[in-house]
C-alpha cells in the first residue's frame, strides 16, 4: 500500500510520542528494574502472590494460636493459683478435725489432688470461676513446669499423709507437735512451689507470646515486603500494559474512535492520521458528521441513532470519510455501544479503511459490465440474425433447429444481464409507461426454452411501472427457468397472482425435487440480502440476480416448500410499482430486503446508485415452439 | 550498564543472604544470652535443690569467696549469706513461724541472690571475714524443711 507524505509524517510523529510517552509517562516513574528483568512479569506475579498468601496465612495462623494461648494460660494460671488456697483449707479441715470440729478433710484432699493432676495429665477441671463448671486444660508440656507440679503432686502427697496421721494420732500422740510443725511446713512449702509453678506457667506464656509476636513482626516484615514487590509487579505490569496497548492503537491501521451520546468525538486514535491526514487532538470534540460524506450521512445518523438506543448493541455501517486533502475514503465501521460502561460512557467505533477494496470491487463491476455488454450486444445481434432466419425459412425442421438456437442465445442473453445486474450496473431498457403485468409474465416466459410447460393462471388487469418492467421480468425469468429447469420435464410449472395488502403476489410453483429446509433457509437468505460478487455468487447466481434485482424496487421474494412436493416462489410487488391507470408512478428508492435504505457501502455512489432517468424498453419477444433441454439453474 | 544474567543472579544471591543475615541477627539479639564471669577469690560451690543447701566446702580462708550457685529445683529458690553464731537451725523466725527473721539480733545479713530458677546459675562474690555463716533459702517452708547450711570463715 503506498502511503502519502502526510501519512508518513503523521505515523512519524506517532512513533515519536508513543517514546515520549515512554520516557515521559508511567514507565519513567516505574523504572526498568535489570535485577527483576531476567524473569518474566508473569512468572514474577506468579511466585510473588503465593509469597504473599503464605504468609498472610503464617500470620494469621500465629494470631489465633497466640491468642489461644493466651487464653488458655490465663486459665492454667488461675487453676494453678487456686491449688494455694485449696491447700490451706485442707490444712485447716484437718486442725478442725483435730480439735474436735465438723470438717471433712477427705474431701478437701481429693479437691487438692484434682488440679494438680490435671495440670499435669490434662482433663477437666472446676472452672476457677466457680458455679460448677468444668474447663478442660491440655497438659503442661514445658519440662520446667512440669517439674515444678511433680514436686507439687508429691508434696500434696507427702501433705495429706502427714495429715492422715495427726488425724489417725490426734493430740494424744506423742508426735502430734512434730506432725503439726510437719503440716504446717508443707503447706507452706505447697503453696510456694504451687506460686513458683503458677509463675513458671506465667513466664512460659510471656516467653511463648513474645516469641509469637516477633515471628509475627518478622511475617508482617516480609509480607510488606512481598506486598511492595506485588504492588511494583502489577503497577510495571499495568505500565507495560498500557504501553502495548497504546502501541497496538497508534500503530494500528484502524481507526479507534469513541463518540458522544451528541455524535462528538471524545477520543480518537492517532492512527487517523495516516488515515485521513488530520492530527487525533484536532477531532477531540468535533462531529463525527463532519467528516462523513453528505451522501452518507442520512445513513451513518440513522445506524448510530439506532445503536445509541441500545447498550451493548454492535452494529456495522460503511461511509465515506473526508481525508484532509479533501478526497474521499471509503471506510466500514463496526460500533458498539459501550455508553454503560464507565470506562468508555460512549460509542466505541472500529473504522477500516476499504478504499482499495471499493476501487477494486469497482473496476471488477466495470469490468463485469463491459464484458457482459459486448456479450450482450453479440447476443441481440445473433438473435436478430436468428429471427430474419425463422422468418424465412418455409421448412418445419430447420425451422424448429433455427428455434433451438434462438433459445440458446436468448439464454446466453440473461447470462449477461446476469452478469451486468451482479456488477451493479443499471441496464438502460427501460420503458417509460406503465406495462401490463400480463405482459411481463409473457415476456419472462419468452426468455425461457420450456414456455410451454409452464401454466399461467388468469392474472389481475394490473400495470406494472415501466421503470421496473424489465428488471422484473428478468427476476421472473430467473424463478421461472429455476422451476422448470429443477422439475420433471412432464410437470407443469404454475404461475398465479393475487392481491395483497401491500401490493401484488405472484407465485411460481413447481411439482420438482424441491429443497431441503437449510437449502431453502441459505436461499431466502440470499434472497433477502443479496452478497456482493464472490465466489459464493457464482455457485447460486438466480438467487443473487433475483435478490439484487428485487432489493432495487422493494419487491420481497421467499421460498417455500410446494403442496405438490417442489418449490413455490412467492414475489410480492409493492403497490408502489404498480400504478393506477394512466397514473406515472413514483420513482421507489433503491431498498433493502428489510426496507432499510441501504446502498452497496462497498461500492461507489455512481455505480451502487440506479441511474433512474435512463431506462429502454425490454424487447418483448416470444418463440412458438417449446425445446425439451435442461437449463441452468440455482438449485 | 546493562545487566547479564549472571550478574542477575548474583543480585539475587546477594539480596537472599542479606535477607537471612538479618533474621539471623534478629534472632541473635532477641536470644536470651548467659556469661559466667571469671572466679574471684576462693571457689565454693553451692548446689540448691528442694529443700536442701549443699556446698563442696564448709570452711574456707577469710578473703573473697564466690559462690557458684546452681539451683537444681525444681523450685525456684533464693540464696541468702547471713553471718551468726546460731545453730544453723536455730535462726529466729518471722511472727509467721515459717521464715527466717532476718533482722532479728545476732544476725548479720551480708548479701542474697533471689529468684534462682531451676537449671539458673549465678556466682555471688563476698569479701568474708572470719566468722560463722549460714547459707539458706528463705520462702515459706523452704528453711523450716531444711534448706541450709553453715559456713565457716578462717
Amino acid at each position: 500500500m503506498r502511503r502519502s507524505p502526510s501519512a508518513e509524517a503523521g505515523a512519524a510523529s506517532a512513533t515519536q510520542r508513543t517514546a515520549a510517552g515512554r520516557r515521559s509517562g508511567i514507565g519513567r516513574l516505574v523504572p526498568r528494574r535489570p535485577i527483576l528483568g531476567d524473569l518474566r512479569l508473569g512468572r514474577r506475579l506468579g511466585w510473588v502472590i503465593p509469597v504473599l498468601i503464605v504468609l498472610v496465612t503464617a500470620i494469621v495462623v500465629y494470631n489465633a494460636r497466640a491468642i489461644s494461648q493466651q487464653r488458655g494460660s490465663a486459665l492454667v494460671v488461675s487453676v494453678a493459683a487456686r491449688q494455694r488456697a485449696l491447700v490451706e483449707r485442707y490444712t485447716k479441715d484437718v486442725l478442725l478435725v483435730v480439735d474436735g470440729f465438723q470438717a471433712d478433710p477427705e474431701e478437701s484432699a481429693e479437691d487438692v489432688r484434682e488440679p494438680v493432676d490435671v495440670l499435669l495429665d490434662g482433663g477437666s477441671v472446676r472452672a476457677p470461676g466457680g458455679g460448677g463448671a468444668r474447663v478442660e486444660i491440655p497438659p503442661a508440656r514445658d519440662w520446667r513446669v512440669r517439674r515444678k507440679l511433680e514436686q507439687d503432686r508429691h508434696l500434696i502427697d507427702e501433705l495429706i499423709r502427714t495429715g492422715d496421721r495427726l488425724l489417725d494420732g490426734g493430740r494424744a500422740d506423742p508426735r502430734y507437735a512434730a506432725e503439726l510443725t510437719r503440716l504446717r511446713v508443707l503447706s507452706a512449702q505447697l503453696s510456694s512451689v504451687s506460686n513458683d509453678a503458677a509463675q513458671e506457667i506465667t513466664q512460659q506464656t510471656e516467653a511463648s507470646i513474645s516469641r509469637l509476636v516477633r515471628i509475627e513482626i518478622a511475617l508482617a516484615l516480609l509480607s510488606a515486603l512481598a506486598a511492595l514487590a506485588l504492588g511494583l509487579l502489577l503497577r510495571r505490569a499495568g505500565a507495560e500494559q498500557a504501553a502495548q496497548f497504546r502501541s497496538l492503537v497508534n500503530n494500528s491501521s484502524d481507526l479507534i474512535t469513541v463518540l458522544a451520546p451528541d455524535g462528538t468525538i471524545t477520543y480518537q486514535s492517532p492512527s487517523v492520521e495516516r488515515m485521513l491526514g488530520r492530527r487525533a487532538a484536532d477531532l477531540d470534540g468535533t462531529a463525527l458528521g463532519d467528516l462523513v460524506h453528505p451522501d452518507d450521512r442520512h445513513e451513518v445518523n440513522i445506524a448510530l441513532t439506532k445503536l445509541a438506543e441500545v447498550p451493548g448493541a454492535t452494529a456495522s455501517f460503511g461511509c465515506r470519510l473526508q481525508h484532509e486533502d479533501g478526497s474521499w475514503r471509503h471506510v466500514e465501521s463496526v460500533c458498539t455501544n459501550l455508553a454503560d460502561d464507565p470506562r468508555v460512557h460512549g460509542l466505541v467505533l472500529n473504522i477500516r479503511d476499504v478504499t482499495e477494496q471499493a476501487a477494486l470491487r469497482k473496476s471488477i463491476g466495470e469490468l463485469y459490465h463491459d464484458l457482459a455488454r459486448r456479450s450482450q450486444g453479440l447476443v441481440d445481434r445473433q438473435l436478430e440474425l436468428i429471427e430474419e432466419l425463422e422468418r424465412d425459412e418455409a421448412d418445419p425442421d430447420r425451422l424448429e433447429e433455427l428455434v433451438r438456437i434462438d433459445h440458446l442465445a436468448t439464454r446466453m442473453r440473461r447470462n449477461a444481464e446476469n452478469l451486468i445486474v451482479l456488477s451493479g450496473v443499471e441496464q438502460h431498457r427501460r420503458w417509460s409507461e406503465p406495462v401490463p403485468l400480463r405482459d411481463v409474465v409473457e415476456a419472462a416466459l419468452a426468455e425461457l426454452k420450456e414456455y410451454s410447460r409452464v401454466h399461467v393462471a388468469p392474472i389481475d388487469d394490473l400495470r406494472l411501472s415501466g421503470q421496473a418492467a424489465s428488471d422484473v421480468a428478468h427476476l421472473l425469468a430467473e424463478l421461472i427457468e429455476n422451476a422448470t429447469s429443477f422439475s420433471p420435464p412432464a410437470t407443469k410449472v404454475q404461475i398465479s397472482g393475487d392481491p395483497a395488502g401491500t401490493g401484488y403476489v405472484l407465485e411460481i410453483e413447481d411439482r420438482g425435487i424441491g429443497m431441503s429446509d437449510a437449502e431453502l433457509i441459505e436461499a431466502n437468505r440470499r434472497l433477502a440480502a443479496p452478497l456482493a460478487a464472490d465466489i459464493a455468487v457464482s455457485r447460486m447466481m438466480g438467487f443473487h440476480v433475483v435478490g439484487r434485482l428485487a432489493s432495487r424496487y422493494g419487491i420481497k421474494v421467499q421460498l417455500r416448500h410446494s403442496w405438490y412436493g417442489g418449490v413455490a416462489a412467492l414475489v410480492l410487488l409493492p403497490a408502489v410499482l404498480l400504478p393506477s391507470a394512466g397514473e406515472r408512478p413514483a420513482v421507489a428508492p433503491p431498498m433493502s430486503a428489510g426496507g432499510a435504505v441501504l446502498p452497496d457501502p462497498l461500492l461507489p455512489a455512481e455505480i451502487a446508485a440506479p441511474d433512474w432517468q435512463q431506462r429502454a424498453y425490454l424487447p418483448l419477444r416470444r418463440h412458438a415452439t417449446p425445446t425439451p433441454d435442461r437449463g441452468e439453474g440455482s438449485r | 550498564m546493562a545487566w547479564t544474567r549472571s550478574r542477575r543472579r548474583w543480585a539475587w544471591g546477594l539480596a537472599l543472604a542479606l535477607m537471612l543475615a538479618s533474621l539471623a541477627l534478629v534472632v541473635f539479639l532477641t536470644a536470651e544470652r548467659r556469661y559466667e564471669p571469671a572466679p574471684l577469690g576462693t571457689p565454693v560451690n553451692v548446689r540448691l535443690e528442694d529443700f536442701k543447701v549443699q556446698r563442696d566446702m564448709a570452711v574456707v580462708p577469710a578473703g573473697n569467696v564466690s559462690f557458684r550457685i546452681l539451683n537444681q529445683g525444681p523450685t525456684t529458690h533464693e540464696v541468702i549469706v547471713v553471718r551468726t553464731d546460731r545453730a544453723p537451725d536455730k535462726l529466729p523466725l518471722q511472727r509467721d513461724g515459717l521464715t527466717v527473721d532476718e533482722e532479728a539480733r545476732g544476725v548479720e545479713l551480708l548479701d542474697e541472690v533471689g529468684g534462682l530458677d531451676i537449671d539458673d546459675r549465678h556466682t555471688l562474690v563476698l569479701r568474708m571475714a572470719p566468722g560463722n555463716y549460714v547459707l539458706y533459702c528463705n520462702f515459706e517452708g523452704h528453711y523450716l524443711g531444711g534448706m541450709y547450711a553453715a559456713l565457716t570463715v578462717r
